[in-house]
């Protein structure tokens, strides 16, 4: 399309809008139209000041609360369609305003760690060109490749637990369990999803650790391979949850076509239920790998917090620092470009699991999409 | 169309060849959950059992399993039972029993003291030769050999003392050494799960039947080691936290009930100490979260599935909730401390967590709600909009009572997940590691009018509160100590406590839409 | 099996006919003359006093008929008669159904299959069927077809069996174009067998489904309303499908329509509501001459 119908588009596009507009101002009680116009101006200005940190934002506030509670009596219709379309938009501002307010918190460390590369000077390059992170002794640096390590390590172990057992849960949910069973063993992995993360780290800070420095004469207790264990652990509910979804989505008929032509179960779900489902399995995967990475208290708690690359690099014995637990050790006790460090930290996590949560999303919609044509 | 020839619908009779495979998986599950027992330390492997070590008997059992499960397939090959083996076991288990025979082949090479060179020798030929006995011949043979050796060579190491109580490894480089304690479990575990496989497809007479069996009964096992460590992990924390929750308990007398650990702070005029900051802070906490994101959410997920049409906006809002739903825990709290926290006072608050853990639950009472919303049947819409009701009427006398089961359902569920959040209120309320009774926040009876702005306040909001999971992990990082008396019974009390809170919550949701569907479909 | 079997079956069948009258749950039809009608031919499949309970549900009442080999029934009445439940019960479909609950014996060439020890993949091997709406597999039509083959190991594609020699493509192009034709396939998907599957229109997927279970080399073939689904033109090729597979198959065919079974059967059994086969003849009887007043009143549209 030439820029010149996609410009004459836009217009149209726009006009039809506002004819719309003018034909919905015309239709409406101008009484009702004013109250909406008062109460969302008003709530526009409240979250103005409160963005500006001002002491008046209470006023606004005040009276959105008057012209809604005047609206909600008189023009409950209109004022409704109003109140949930700015409800709806909370969740679009908070999203940016935690990009705008992370991304803005890094800016100074990414500064103090900018190298030149070929002449050019790169903000943050500093951060995964060189291993060293000390925030106490000279040179003070601040990169944070031993921590993407940490996560890197506990990750993967984690999913090599969560994404076969959560797989094989699933399939047992969907496709094998009597139906009595079902009933016992679906909202016994719900709670598994339930118990807090920091009950998981003290029975591993109190029972885990010790035994592992036991039994394997460690130097502390500290090790990827167990707090990968826990994480995989927590990551797993997700896992079953979102991959018994998908599974379930694919239409009986199709399993019952192979069954009548003498398949058994297990091939019917090998052959026909999973590749019908694949894309919403690898869905699952892909957000539990995002739990994974953001788990924070148990991989606080049981690790040793020294901020270190292990030797040799897959070294599983070994337990120093994730993304997630510097952030929890080191916030409060940190200050200027040590805590701006600690929000690149963020950014870092925030932006691979913002990833992998877009790309499992578009993951499923192609599924939805082809299970949609089959039926 | 007629056929040459005719199989018969009932299966020859080979009722004595399935009861040795289902005794063969029987006694493999045994071996598996003994081998479990002693990984946890609850036998030890040196104990005398039938006057033989745990580990010689195991190596026996071992021995055992892997000679029956190869005379299964021997049994089947030379057709003294009628099984339905087919030609090959198939390029999966093919590689499964290649990437085991490469892994023994390296270990015992290494254990052997050959060098790198030597180990990855051994392993390709070992791998190699496992393909081939995997691949090549039938399927009752392919199955059933390698797995029968990988049993027999565990078996003879346990049964020699090769390995067993005593034999140590170091780890060279990795600052770690292997001991016989954990390793005999481990062998004695993976072994058992392989001779079990390989038994149940003899089970299952080989071929389709055959692998059925041998699948489910791995699913079975994985399904059922989930919910063992479930209930393992609740038993735990009960256990050890009962003492420290029951402390000074009792009924009757001059209250009629006296609950210590649940209503005492922990300050030094406190003769037991207990959580009742803590608690109160977390009550305040939800309710505070609740009273944010459950009509925000509600009413977006209303206007979502209700007003707006499909398109960019609401494909972008779909977008930004799952966003949020998958964003990590620690990164809200640094979006609290960053945003909230410098407008409210600029230190850590109550009213900082509330909204931090607010914006948490939001896309989780979104997503629910819109679910709920969506299942809605179109007829009742239809038909109230037939009747000339408008739309704001028909969603709020007909949509939204239809869709309340479910929006209570996940906004109950979802309260569970946040109350045991420490991650986000670590940075925005903190609060003390042993807070007294007199640190409680009194949220109600704290609010102020004033003539300036912002005119009304109150300062139990701006203050920094405890809550259940913040304090657990302040206990867990001063090292279990602190000025009371029993700090490690403290400690598992307090776990047991947030522990019950968040499972009560999980309970009440789970039973609630279990009570609702059942009203659905009577 | 042999002939004296046969007849004891025969006579079984006779005796609890009449315990089911006195217990009053059938009305009087069922002691008409049909109950004697044995079809045209061998019989294939014999039912015996077959009861389906779902839960608390009576869904089939003590039904009793044999099903002649090499020939099309159909299975008539009104919605939630049952039909389909008894069509389900012949290849133990049904056994899906956790809260469904079957009595009484379907024999297949002289076997029960509801005895203990049954092996179901063989049975399903033998007795095919063909769902309501086309169901093909997310698949390419090839694949579709040899699924059932392969299944079985009749049929060998994978890396290993093409290392080992074991794989044999021609066989499957044969047994693949064999079936296709054999289902008035083959002329109109010949040029495009590697795709999708899904991307054929009903009636073609349609008769892929059916394709896909004449690979398996079936002795029975059941059909719940293979046409309901389907434009006209695509139900006459199925009407005429289903005629023609009639020459080598036993054929039971459960359908909405009086015009289809007037039209593709030899012989009709007639089921109304409450799960009881009331009349079972030939077509032609039932249609123009119905022992019972029901079944005229409800083949004349009065009923029903």
């Amino acid at each position: 399309m030439s820029f010149t119908t996609l410009q004459t588009d836009w217009r149209a596009s726009i006009e039809r809008r506002l004819t719309h507009t003018r034909a919905f101002v015309d239709d409406t009680d101008p009484d009702a139209l004013a109250v909406v116009l008062v109460s969302m101006g008003s709530l526009l200005a409240a979250f103005v000041g409160f963005l500006l940190a001002s002491a008046w934002t209470a006023v606004p506030l005040g009276a959105f609360l008057i012209a809604t509670g005047y609206g909600w009596a008189r023009h409950q219709a209109l004022l409704a369609r109003a109140v949930t379309f700015a409800m709806t938009t909370v969740t679009l501002i908070t999203l940016g305003l935690i990009v705008v307010f992370i991304f803005a918190e890094s800016i100074p460390a990414f500064q103090y760690e900018t190298t030149t590369v070929f002449g050019v000077s790169v903000p943050g390059f500093g951060m995964f060109a060189q291993a060293r992170w000390d925030a106490v002794s000279e040179p003070v640096r601040y990169s944070l490749l031993p921590m993407i390590h940490g996560t890197v390590m506990v990750t993967t172990i984690a999913t090599l637990v969560a994404a076969p057992l959560g797989v094989a849960a699933a399939l047992f949910i969907a496709e094998i369990a009597p139906p009595r069973v079902r009933e016992l063993v679906k909202p016994g992995i719900e709670i598994l999803a339930g118990i807090p993360s920091i009950v998981y780290g003290f029975i591993g800070f109190t029972v885990i650790n010790p035994w592992a420095s036991g039994a394997f004469a460690l130097n502390g207790g500290s090790t990827y391979l167990f707090v990968g264990m826990v994480v995989g652990l927590m990551a797993l509910p997700t896992v079953v949850s979102v991959a018994e979804d998908a599974l379930t989505s694919v239409p009986d008929v199709m399993k019952n076509g192979s069954l009548a032509l003498g398949a058994t179960d297990w091939q019917s779900m090998t052959s026909i239920t999973l590749p019908a489902a694949f894309s919403g399995v690898s869905a699952a995967v892909l957000l539990g790998v995002g739990r994974a990475i953001g788990e924070t208290m148990a991989a606080t708690v049981m690790l040793a917090g020294v901020p270190r690359i292990s030797e040799p690099l897959v070294n599983v014995f070994y337990g120093y620092e994730t993304l997630t637990s510097l952030i929890a050790r080191g916030y409060g006790s940190a200050n200027g470009v040590h805590e701006s460090a600690l929000f690149a930290a963020g950014v870092v996590l925030f932006v691979t699991v913002l990833c992998l949560s877009i790309g499992s999303q578009y993951i499923e919609a192609r599924m939805r999409r082809r299970l949609g044509g089959a039926e | 169309m007629s056929r040459v020839t005719q199989t018969a619908l009932v299966r020859d009779d080979r009722t004595l060849y399935e009861a040795a495979a289902g005794l063969a998986v029987g006694l493999s599950g045994v071996a598996f959950v003994t081998g479990l027992a002693a990984l946890l330390n609850i036998v030890a492997i040196d104990d005398p059992v039938a006057g033989l070590e745990l580990s010689v008997l195991f190596g026996v059992v071992l021995l055992g399993l892997g000679a029956t499960t190869v005379g299964f397939g021997v049994a089947s090959r030379f057709d003294y039972v009628e099984t339905g083996a087919q030609p090959s076991a198939g390029i999966v288990a093919a590689a499964a029993f290649t990437a085991i025979w490469l892994a023994v082949g390296a270990a015992v090479s290494g254990a052997a003291g050959l060098g790198t060179v030597g180990q990855l020798g051994v392993g390709v030929f070992l791998g190699a030769a496992a393909f081939a006995t995997t691949a090549f011949p039938r399927e009752d043979i392919g199955s059933t050999m390698p797995a029968g050796a990988v049993a027999v060579l565990c078996g003879l190491a346990l049964v020699t003392g090769v390995v067993g109580p005593g034999w140590e490894q170091a780890l060279a480089g990795y600052n770690a050494t292997l001991f016989g304690d954990t390793v005999v479990p481990a062998v004695v575990l993976f072994a058992s799960l392989v001779t079990g496989w390989s038994a149940a497809k003899a089970y299952g007479g080989f071929g389709a039947r055959g692998r059925n069996v041998g699948a489910y009964v791995l699913t079975y096992l994985v399904v059922g080691s989930i919910l063992a460590v479930l209930v393992g992990l609740v038993a735990f924390v009960t256990v050890r936290g009962l003492p420290g929750l029951f402390n000074g308990f009792s009924v009757g007398g001059a209250g009629l009930l006296s609950w210590p650990f649940l209503t005492n702070g922990a300050g030094l005029l406190a003769d037991i100490a207990g959580v009742f900051p803590a608690l109160l802070g977390t009550v305040w906490l939800v309710i505070g979260a609740v009273l944010f994101a459950v009509p925000t959410g509600v009413g977006a997920a209303v206007f979502l599935s209700e007003y707006a049409e499909q398109g960019r906006f609401t494909g972008a809002v779909e977008v930004a909730t799952n966003g949020l739903w998958s964003t990590p825990s620690i990164v809200f709290g640094l979006f609290g401390a960053a945003f909230l926290i410098p407008r409210f006072g600029n230190q850590k608050s109550l009213i900082a967590g509330m909204l931090t853990l607010g914006f948490m639950l939001l896309p989780l009472v979104l997503i629910t709600s819109r679910e709920a919303i969506l299942a809605v049947p179109d007829e009742y819409r239809d038909a109230s909009a037939a009747l000339g009701v408008s739309k704001w009427q028909t969603i709020r006398s007909v949509v939204l009572p239809a869709a309340i089961p479910g929006v209570t359902t996940g906004v109950i569920l979802g309260v569970g997940r946040i109350a045991g959040e420490t991650a986000p209120i670590l940075l925005t309320m903190g609060g003390g590691v042993l807070p007294a009774k007199s640190a409680a926040p009194n949220v109600l009876g704290g609010f102020q009018l004033s003539a300036s702005p912002p005119f009304v306040s109150n300062p139990a909001l701006l203050e920094a509160t405890s809550a259940l999971p913040y304090q657990l992990y302040a206990l867990i990082t001063a090292g279990l100590s602190g000025n009371i008396q029993n700090p490690q019974e403290y400690a598992w009390g307090l776990a047991l406590t947030l522990l019950l809170v968040v499972l009560v919550f999980y309970a009440i949701g789970i039973g609630t839409r279990y009570y609702f569907r059942r009203k659905l479909h009577q | 099996m042999s002939q004296t079997d046969t007849a004891e079956t025969r006579t079984n069948r006779t005796e609890s006919q009449s315990v089911s009258t006195t217990t009053g749950e059938t009305v009087e039809e069922t002691q008409a003359e049909w109950t004697t009608y044995e079809g045209g031919g061998e019989t294939k499949l014999a039912v015996d006093d077959l009861d389906v309970h779902y839960g608390s549900d009576h869904a089939l009442k003590g039904v009793s008929m044999d099903i002649p080999e090499e020939s099309v029934t159909a299975l008539i009445g009104p919605s939630g008669c049952g039909k389909s439940t008894f069509l389900r019960c012949l290849n133990r479909m049904n056994d899906r159904i956790r809260a469904a609950s079957v009595d009484g014996t379907v024999t297949l060439d002289g076997e029960n299959i509801y005895q203990d020890g049954v092996d179901l993949v063989e049975l399903r091997k033998r007795v095919g069927m063909v769902f309501q709406s086309p169901n093909p597999f997310p698949k390419s039509i090839r694949e579709n077809v040899s699924y059932g083959p392969r299944k079985h190991g009749d049929i060998e594609t994978g890396l290993l069996a093409r290392l080992t020699g074991r794989a044999d493509p021609g066989r499957e192009e044969a047994l693949v174009e064999q079936s296709l034709e054999r289902a008035a396939l083959w002329e109109e998907v010949r040029d495009r067998l590697d795709d999708n599957a899904l991307g054929l229109s009903g009636g073609q997927q349609q008769r892929l489904c059916i394709a896909r279970c004449l690979a398996v080399d079936p002795d029975v073939i059941l059909m719940d309303e293979p046409a309901s689904a389907l434009d006209p033109i695509a139900t006459s090729k199925i009407e005429d499908l289903i005629e023609d597979l009639a020459e080598d198959y036993t054929v039971v065919v459960v359908t909405h329509s009086m015009q289809q079974a007037a039209r593709v059967s030899d012989q009709t059994a007639v089921f109304l509501t409450g799960g009881e086969l009331v009349e079972y003849d030939d077509t032609e009887k039932i249609f123009e001459n119905p022992e019972s007043q029901r079944v005229e009143d409800y083949i004349s549209g009065k009923f029903g």
